[in-house]
């Protein structure tokens, strides 16, 4: 079912159709029925009229009386000799008189005729009256006619009324349906409607308590994320702080502890991360869009960054429009640019190239990092999104620490902006580029 | 006059608004685009518009029996596009042939019926005193016609697939059924077909000229005294309609299954 308003419509509008339709057709039947009768008893009359106004008992030919020509009389003698009769009447017996007060249905003058036969016994003279059947119908017809015509002109009236009426009936469920339409991811508030119809009360009910209980859910994950960053991030430190200690020690070599601070950073790191994808959840970004300048965000970043650049003796230039800026979430912005650029500067060799651009263009808004690294296998740019996937898995050529949910959690940061990754050989360094392209300006 | 204006326009309204609600909800039941059916109505419409205008130079033809011809010609073409919906019908592939035949066979009923209401009532617009009998007959016809069809309609679709599919099927058959049989009468009408003596007279039983006589020709193309030859054909037009009917179940039940 498509539209409930169209079906009710439909379904009611046929229903009232053919019940009032079939009314009419019985009621027809039963008026010309009436109507029939109403007409015998005229043409019955009228031979009694004429039996009592007149009394001719010879024949007369010039008493022929013009009557209507949807109508003729004839005055039969009991031996068969015509005494009178209308202009309009046959010169010969219309009817055989065998019964008296009888009716008959003829054929005369190319059209049906009704006959009523009446024997005045006081005079011996037959009287026969006739009416032509074809007027008799048009006649019926019309006055049954004009009582039915309002009944179907009724029904395009109701058709009008029932669509509003049907619009009127759903309409606490139009705005119920307008209220969850109208509601931001993040409105987890219960949905109130004015006058709550009986049908709609279980609806609605439920519908807050999904919201009630998704609210829940997402209080949970905020403090779970909290708790998390607080209680995994001071144990690492310790852990930290007590290796540094431990390096101090005289009769500790730093080959036997590398494995165990290699060990340290990675789980830092990815604490880091999987805390970072739980705080750029779609729902919770939203609220915080804002106009962030891209170009002077990728500037901060680099800065940030520097000594990392310089430990592998790497060149790193930043190019585009300075004013290029995008309307998305800032913390969740500097994740993306940090990840890119922390993948291009970890996975390129010593003294490699790495290039941030900044550009706008009539459609988009466009950040592109390209490096000239080894890049990325073609067949692997789709996986490499994915979250804990790495290129030739925990053995990566590079020996870099990672946990494989950098371009994961990028890939998350575009979808909740509305944006788009694509990955690619870069064309001027050689190694991966990764460019993403934000909706207008 | 009122009563033969009801008679006659629902005759022709049910007709078309039967193939139309079958066919819309087989398309409903098959997730077919039920655009084509405003298409196949405006272009059925218009069609019936030029043939009703043409009418006497068509009636001229073949001499004096052209429209029996084009009539028999139509109703065996809507025959051949119901037995192909029904065969199409049978896999996914064929949806939009079936859905291309949907539409020629709404926009061959609609040309036929709509082209007959035509000619019916303006022949009577230059009769005053008969026009408004007529039009209000011919109302009470077409709402009564129109409401059968959106309730067959509501019908098969309410139904389950499966359940909506014999459905729609079953009333095809008898429709495919009656437009044999009334080609047969066209054709026996523009004596192209010697008449024979009737093999049984059911007027007394159900009249032709009744409502129900005219709903029952309209969805099985009811005859009260038929020929051998119309009883032959009509027969024969359902066996195949049916056993091309039941192919397509199974292999909609099989497909289900997989």
């Amino acid at each position: 079912m498509k539209s409930i308003r169209i079906y009710l419509l439909l379904a009611l509008l046929a229903t009232i159709t053919l019940v009032s339709f079939l009314s009419v057709l019985q009621g027809y039947r039963s008026s010309t029925q009436k109507v029939d009768e109403l007409f015998d008893q005229r043409l019955k009359n009228l031979a009694n009229i004429i039996v009592h106004a007149n009394h001719d008992t010879k024949p007369r030919q010039e008493r022929m009386i013009n009557t209507k020509p949807s109508v003729f009389f004839q005055i039969w003698s009991d031996n068969n000799v015509l005494l009178a009769r209308s202009g309009n009447a046959p010169s010969t017996l219309a009817v055989d008189l065998q019964d008296t007060e009888q009716f008959h249905d003829i054929n005369f003058n190319q059209y049906r005729w009704r006959t009523f036969v009446l024997k005045d016994n006081s005079l011996n003279r037959w009287v026969i009256t006739a009416e032509r059947i074809d007027l008799r119908y048009s006649l019926a017809d019309t006055i049954v006619s004009a009582a039915i015509k309002p009944t179907v002109l009724a029904i395009p009236i109701a058709a009008i009324i029932i669509w509003f009426a049907i619009g009127f009936g759903l309409r606490p469920l139009k705005q119920l349906a307008r209220q969850l339409n109208n509601k931001r991811a993040d409105d987890l508030t219960p949905v109130v409607l004015k006058d709550t119809p009986e049908e709609l009360s279980q609806l609605v009910t439920t519908t807050n308590d999904l919201l009630s209980r998704l609210n829940d859910a997402f209080i949970r994950e905020q403090q779970f994320a909290a708790d998390a960053a607080h209680e995994l991030r001071t144990p690492i430190s310790a852990l930290k702080v007590q290796m540094h200690n431990l390096k101090q020690q005289a009769n500790v070599q730093d080959a036997e502890l590398t494995p165990l601070v290699d060990g340290i950073e990675r789980m830092g790191h990815v604490v880091e991360q999987i805390l970072s994808l739980y705080r750029n959840s779609p729902d919770q970004a939203s609220k915080t869009f804002q106009a962030v300048n891209l170009y002077t965000l990728a500037q901060k970043i680099l800065a940030e960054q520097y000594t990392q650049f310089e430990g592998k003796n790497q060149c790193v230039s930043l190019i585009g429009d300075k004013s290029c800026g995008v309307e998305g979430d800032e913390f969740a912005l500097k994740t993306l640019l940090l990840n890119l650029i922390n993948n291009a500067a970890k996975y390129s060799p010593d003294k490699s190239e790495i290039q941030v651009t900044v550009e706008q263009n009539k459609r988009h808004v466009c950040l592109m990092v390209e490096d000239s690294g080894p890049g990325v296998p073609k067949e692997d740019y789709e996986r490499v999104l994915e979250r804990f996937y790495r290129v030739d898995g925990d053995q990566h050529g590079s020996g870099e620490i990672g946990c494989g949910l950098g371009l994961a959690i990028v890939k998350h940061i575009v979808t909740v902006h509305d944006a788009k990754i694509i990955l690619s050989q870069s064309e001027l360094l050689g190694g991966l580029c990764v460019r993403v392209e934000f909706k207008g300006a | 006059m009122l009563i033969n204006a009801v008679i006659i326009i629902l005759r022709e309204v049910l007709e078309a608004s039967l193939i139309l609600g079958v066919l819309l909800a087989l398309s409903q039941h098959n997730q077919i685009s039920k655009s084509w059916s405003l298409k196949a109505l405006l272009l059925g419409g218009l069609a019936a518009v030029m043939y009703a205008a043409n009418l006497a130079m068509i009636s001229a033809l073949h001499e004096g029996v052209g429209q029996e011809i084009v009539n028999a010609v139509l109703y065996v073409f809507i025959f051949t596009l119901i037995l192909a919906i029904v065969y199409c019908l049978r896999d996914k592939q064929y949806l939009k042939l079936a859905a291309a035949a949907m539409f020629g066979c709404v926009v061959l009923a609609v040309l036929r019926e709509g082209s007959e209401i035509i000619v019916y009532i303006h022949g009577f617009s230059t009769i005053p005193d008969l026009f408004t009998p007529v039009l209000v007959g011919s109302s009470i016809g077409a709402g009564i016609g129109l409401s059968i069809g959106v309730f067959v309609y509501y019908l098969i679709v309410s139904l389950p697939f499966i359940y909506g599919v014999i459905s729609g099927f079953f009333v095809l058959v008898f429709i495919a059924g009656g437009m044999v049989s009334q080609a047969i009468q066209m054709l026996l009408q523009a004596d192209l077909i010697s008449s024979e003596l009737p093999i049984w007279d059911t007027s007394q039983l159900v009249s032709e000229q009744s409502i129900v006589g005219q709903i029952l020709f309209a969805m099985m193309g009811y005859e009260a005294t038929p020929i051998l030859l119309q009883v032959v054909l009509y027969t024969a037009s359902i066996l195949l309609t049916g056993f091309f009917a039941i192919g397509s179940i199974k292999r909609t039940q099989q497909g289900n299954l997989l």
